[in-house]
């Protein structure tokens, strides 16, 4: 058996924009800390055992997909909830994101319900949000930035105070293009509208992910590896954006 | 009034193209972008021109070089047309072609028009002119950031043909493009594969179209060709492959393409199914024209690669190859030729992301890399460029390419000597729309001055024999 398992939560609907980067990027980083890691593709119509996860990650989908998406997960959506308070490593990208809160809100005002495991909501407007983004955060007092690309027609807004984003926009929309925050930070999940994909040149919050991971296994994370390719990718991305 | 509004127009267009020539900028979408602006109607009054027919080629990949054929099969038998050529495929550019071929007046008449047309661009287009036949290449992921998700580009380019007299030529092979007979109601000519030694039975992970466009049923295959493109078929709905009025059989693909077009042989002098799709397209819509068999063949037969379309270089005896790389699909039939060539190898790659790129550059994540990386694969190797030279040295080493052989050059001349400079006989130059020229003038240059310096050591060679 693998040492670690992670679900990619339906595949085969929610995978727009080179998602399976993140994938890629989580298990060859295990990999070469020498744990091997096993993606199981969870396909429509499953009962998903959450506690048997290291990580569930979820990418984008039109709005065609993501309806089905939250009509597949709608019964099971107390069990997530439960999972991720008790810290369940996740990462939820754009349109995953969105149906997280309580609803997502069309252009022509019908509201689709979503899990509700967090108290924000989504609306969509006609023009979209596009382009690089960079964004400031911070993991242990430690500030950092996440470079990324965003692509999506909906707001998104947190109607909880004590609901944290990812980070702080440098420059680009965010949530909602207008509040100065992007994404979600819940214990260790992370939500963002980043695609691009996300983990791969921001391997601090890859490595974040694995050594919850690991230390959820009772496994000691050492870090380490060499990571230059990936910091000049991320410092290359940050200059194009900010000049 | 409006007469001299479009001499004024013709005649300000037809100077920014003469200056543009001169200053050896590309010009080919300012001089229709003026016009444009100085008379807004230039483009249906040059259409007007037209005696035959105006056809449009639009859809994701294969536009440029499936109209490119076919300008290639008109020559051949002597017609006249307008023809957007250098890939310059939006209002302007289709404008800069019109004015290219009218005279002073806007009055000379021509055959044909042929339009490379970027999706988007459609509706528009359709709104100034009226052709004869859109044809449908296939639909792939492509720059999204431009138009938002696939689905809005298909339902335009829907919208804006319904309810015309319009032919539609489609890809019988790309569910994304069978079902606009049904949803149109347009007269539909179709063009496919038969089954193939190159198919597969297995379709790709991240593949479009995975779900009946009708009643959203996993569509089942009997075989891939590549990408979504095949033989499939709707459990619940019963939707599934037209059949093709131009059917290509006995494909061979490898060293150069050969196939039969119904009862038509064909030979190219090009490579990769995808070609073979733009063969296949050009070769039915030069049918319905009416042109003759041996005019189509032997037009075909003597097209060679155009810039970036597996253009082929040497350089101090090296084979080397330019590729333009714009999606997932193109870049894995790209890197399915690279892996055909069996002796060792260096990639250059140049990634740029500007907006003629597509600015969002995760589509190399959706590119199935891993097929080149494999050990014995013999990539020398792997030397990332241009703007976001990082991203893809990323995708490389994420697919387990070895790392000490990744090299980071961002600057393109820099990067591509690094490339011929690593012990390989064949090297390949993958580039990005914006990075390709530049890339091309690079291989000119060096493929120029190597035959140079094989002259002189010929002539010193000479010298001194006939001295001793």
């Amino acid at each position: 058996m693998a040492d670690f398992i992670i679900a990619h939560l339906y595949p085969e609907l929610m995978n727009l924009y080179g998602d399976r980067g993140n994938i890629i990027c989580l298990q060859k980083r295990l990999e070469w800390y020498g744990h091997d890691c096993y993606i199981e593709a969870i396909p429509r119509g499953s009962k998903i055992q959450f506690n048997q996860y290291d990580l569930i990650f979820m990418g984008g989908g039109a709005d065609r997909e993501q309806k089905l998406v939250v009509n597949e997960l709608i019964h099971q959506s107390s069990e997530l909830k439960l999972e991720i308070e008790q810290g369940l490593p996740a990462l939820f990208i754009c349109g995953a994101y969105q149906l997280l809160g309580k609803y997502y809100e069309s252009s022509d005002g019908m509201q689709i319900p979503g899990l509700n495991v967090f108290d924000f909501y989504t609306r969509k407007e006609k023009n979209r949000l596009i382009g690089n983004i960079v964004i400031a955060a911070s993991l242990r007092g430690q500030p950092f930035t996440v470079a990324g690309f965003e692509n999506h027609s909906g707001r998104t807004y947190f109607e909880n105070e004590e609901l944290r984003a990812l980070g702080k926009v440098i420059s680009g929309f965010g949530n909602n293009g207008q509040d100065g925050q992007e994404g979600l930070w819940y214990k260790n999940l992370i939500a963002t509208y980043m695609h691009g994909p996300l983990l791969p040149k921001n391997p601090i919050l890859a490595d974040f992910l694995i050594e919850t991971m690991m230390n959820r296994k009772g496994l000691i994370f050492k870090g380490g590896l060499d990571d230059h390719i990936e910091n000049y990718s991320h410092e290359q991305t940050k200059k194009r954006i900010l000049g | 009034m409006k007469k001299i509004a479009l001499i004024i127009a013709i005649m300000a267009g037809k100077f920014a193209s003469c200056l543009s020539r001169i200053l050896g900028t590309g010009g080919t979408s300012i001089p229709g972008k003026i016009a444009l602006r100085l008379y807004p109607h230039i483009l249906s009054d040059l259409a007007a021109n037209i005696s035959e027919e105006i056809f449009i080629v639009t859809g994701t990949n294969g536009k440029t070089t499936t109209t490119n054929m076919l300008a290639e099969i008109l020559k051949e038998k002597g017609y006249k047309f307008v023809h957007n050529s250098a890939g310059a495929n939006m209002i302007t550019g289709i404008t800069t072609a019109f004015i290219k071929e009218t005279d002073w007046t806007g009055k000379r008449k021509i055959d044909y028009a042929l339009l490379e047309t970027d999706e988007a661009n459609v509706p528009l287009l359709l709104q100034q002119l009226h052709p004869r036949v859109v044809l449908i290449t296939n639909f792939f992921s492509d720059q999204l950031d431009r138009y938002g998700e696939l689905n809005n580009t298909i339902n335009l380019i829907k919208d804006a043909v319904r309810d015309t007299d319009i032919e539609l030529v489609l890809n019988a092979d790309d569910p994304l493009v069978t079902h606009f007979k049904n949803e149109t109601g347009l007269h539909c000519w179709y063009y496919g594969f038969e089954a193939t030694n190159y198919d597969k039975l297995q379709g790709e992970a991240s593949r479009e179209g995975r779900y009946c466009v009708f009643c959203g049923q996993e569509l089942l295959y009997q075989r891939f060709h590549y990408a979504q493109l095949g033989k499939f078929c709707c459990s619940e709905c019963g939707n599934q492959n037209p059949e093709s009025n131009f059917t290509a059989h006995s494909l061979i693909l490898t060293p150069k393409i050969e196939m039969k077009i119904n009862d038509i042989e064909i030979r190219s002098p090009y490579q990769g199914f995808y070609n073979a799709y733009n063969i296949l397209a050009a070769v039915s819509l030069a049918k319905l024209v009416g042109i003759e068999d041996e005019i189509i063949q032997k037009a075909i037969a003597n097209y060679e690669p155009r810039a970036g379309r597996m253009e082929q270089f040497e350089i101090d005896k090296r084979k080397v190859t330019l590729i333009l790389v714009k999606n997932p699909t193109g870049l894995n039939q790209a890197l399915a030729t690279i892996n055909t060539e069996p002796t060792p190898k260096a990639i250059f790659f140049a990634l740029n992301d500007n907006v003629a790129d597509g600015r969002d550059i995760s589509w190399i994540w959706d590119a199935d890399i891993e097929q080149i990386t494999a050990l014995d694969s013999n990539i020398e190797a792997i030397v990332c460029s241009g703007l976001r030279s990082g991203d893809i040295a990323l995708r490389f080493k994420y697919a387990d390419a070895q790392v000490d052989r990744i090299y980071i050059e961002d600057e393109l001349q820099s990067g591509i000597n690094k490339a011929l400079s690593v012990a390989a006989d064949a090297t390949y130059i993958l580039s990005t729309y914006t990075a390709l020229f530049v890339c091309r003038d690079i291989l000119l240059k060096l493929q120029q001055e190597s035959i140079t310096s094989a002259d002189l050591i010929d002539q010193k060679q000479k010298s001194s024999e006939s001295q001793g």
